[in-house]
């Protein structure tokens, strides 16, 4: 008993720690913000990097997850109107699917990768190094992928709606009993701006979590090689729980807007 | 002028530092000598301010490290270069980006590193040929590697450099070679030098003055002949140790 509450309070204070020190990178990361000429450069390379050179595993994703959404939504709603299938493809991706399942994408892809190369500066001093230069880490390696995390994640977002929502007319036209119209009439009926702008709000922030999460825990890293794989997996953790705890509190703020 | 006064740090439940004291006078070529976990490279990033001490201070120039803010460490920073024990270059930087980093970051912001004349005559200095400038750090071998790291320290014309074991994990040719050009840049430059080593060879050919490590403190300070001259236990066992005792370190 005293063991398990030992172990507790250890969490509990390593836990608080980590906020503590989470909270001064952010306040550090804002206080940044005012020197855009020290990192616009490295924010566009860092655009390149997440946007684009993650579009085809996002747009390949999306499409799985749009054909997988209609074909289930068509064979489990057999007592409603077809058009229902397109309602419930427009609705999935926009909502959850389309932020979600990009988020994901990133945090192995972008996340790791973010973790495992500030964990390797870490270790191998270029982090000491770039204070010793009078350099600020924090402008030079967090704000650069913090923006272009919150940035490229929201044209990401919308291409992954457009691919979901197109894979899923093809697969329920290609599939289902149902015609092109009918779908289009369950997207049309189900859609509404403020489904689109909480999607786009919702990659945003999503954005930010995966891009700072992960260089957080790069920052922390430390151990050598045995270190940077371990910071690696920590980021990928951290950022999945931190997007499933965020898409849990943004779910009724969108239900109260909308 | 560097003074250290009284320096105490542990990590990890260890006394690295236990009242270290030390003067470290201007343009002197100053050795930091000691077995291996002694608290050499502790020391030298006291100096830098990456270290905070437990007790004691640390005084660049008169100004107190350990006390300086914000603007007063990046202040006392632009004065000091430190080439760290694995030459810590930035993979995504060729060597000449590297090597500019050494200058101030306006200066960065406004000239091309590949034509940057400063840069020129960093890599110059250090006997690398202008082709390394677009090279990136994994193109170099661990001596040409060494010699950017070198060349990115004197950039800035700063006045005190700092090494930490400059020559470790390179074989004994490319180890002599650093040595000679670590003393060269020093009679060119005329910089302070601080140098961490626990190489005996390297500290007696490179001192101007030597200081023996050992227990969290200067155990030995003196001139490479006063040492070697020295009857203190501690520099005799560091120069001369028998095989139980150099196992243990």
């Amino acid at each position: 008993m005293t063991e398990w509450l030992g172990r507790l309070g250890r969490l509990g204070l390593a836990s608080a720690r980590h906020l503590g020190r989470a909270g001064i990178l952010a306040i550090a990361t804002l206080a940044a913000l005012r020197r855009p000429r020290m990192y616009w450069q490295a924010t566009l390379a860092q655009a390149k990097v997440i946007g684009f050179d993650s579009l085809g595993l996002v747009l390949i994703v999306a499409a799985l997850s749009g054909s997988v959404l209609a074909q289930q939504s068509g064979y489990q709603f057999t007592n409603l109107p077809m058009w229902i299938v397109g309602s419930t493809v427009a609705a999935g991706m926009l909502t959850e699917l389309a932020p979600l399942l990009t988020a994901i994408v990133l945090a192995g892809r972008i996340g790791a990768g973010i973790g495992a190369e500030l964990g390797t500066m870490k270790v191998t001093d270029q982090i000491d190094a770039l204070l010793t230069l009078g350099r600020d880490p924090v402008v030079e390696l967090v704000v650069p992928r913090v923006i272009a995390g919150a940035i490229m994640l929201v044209p990401l977002v919308v291409l992954a709606n457009i691919m979901g929502i197109f894979s899923g007319w093809l697969s329920a036209i290609s599939l289902l009993p149902m015609t092109s119209e009918q779908y289009i009439y369950g997207v049309r009926d189900y859609y509404h701006p403020a489904s689109l702008i909480f999607s786009l709000i919702k990659g945003f922030m999503f954005g930010i979590t995966i891009t700072f999460t992960a260089c957080y825990v790069g920052l922390q890293a430390e151990g050598g090689a045995a270190g940077v794989g371990r910071t690696a997996t920590n980021a990928v953790v951290a950022i999945i729980v931190s997007l499933m705890v965020l898409d849990v509190v943004l779910a009724p703020v969108y239900k109260a807007v909308s | 002028m560097i003074q250290i006064r009284d320096l105490k740090k542990t990590l990890n439940e260890k006394k690295v530092l236990d009242g270290l004291d030390l003067d470290i006078e201007e343009g002197m070529s100053l050795v930091i000598m000691g077995p291996s976990g002694t608290g050499k490279s502790v020391l030298l990033k006291h100096i830098v301010g990456l270290f905070d001490p437990d007790e004691g201070d640390v005084l660049v120039d008169g100004e107190s490290v350990p006390n300086a803010g914000g603007r007063e460490i990046q202040e006392i920073r632009s004065k000091i270069s430190y080439v760290f024990q694995n030459s810590a270059l930035f993979d995504s930087l060729t060597a000449a980006q590297n090597i500019q980093l050494g200058m101030p970051a306006e200066h960065c912001l406004k000239v091309d590193a590949h034509s940057d004349p400063a840069v020129a005559e960093a890599i110059r200095h250090v006997n690398l040929s202008p082709e390394v400038l677009w090279l990136h750090p994994a193109e170099l071998s661990g001596g040409m590697q060494k010699r950017v790291a070198i060349a990115r320290a004197i950039v800035g014309n700063q006045r005190y450099i700092l090494y930490d074991e400059p020559t470790t994990g390179l074989d004994p040719v490319n180890a002599n070679v650093i040595n000679r050009l670590i003393a060269r840049v020093q009679g060119e430059i005329g910089a302070t030098t601080v140098i961490v080593t626990h190489d005996v060879e390297s500290a007696f050919y490179l001192g101007d003055r030597i200081a023996l490590l050992a227990d969290g403190k200067v155990q030995a300070l003196g001139t490479p002949d006063a040492l070697r001259a020295s009857d203190n236990p501690a520099v005799q066992n560091f120069l001369h140790p028998k095989f139980e005792e150099a196992a243990a370190t």
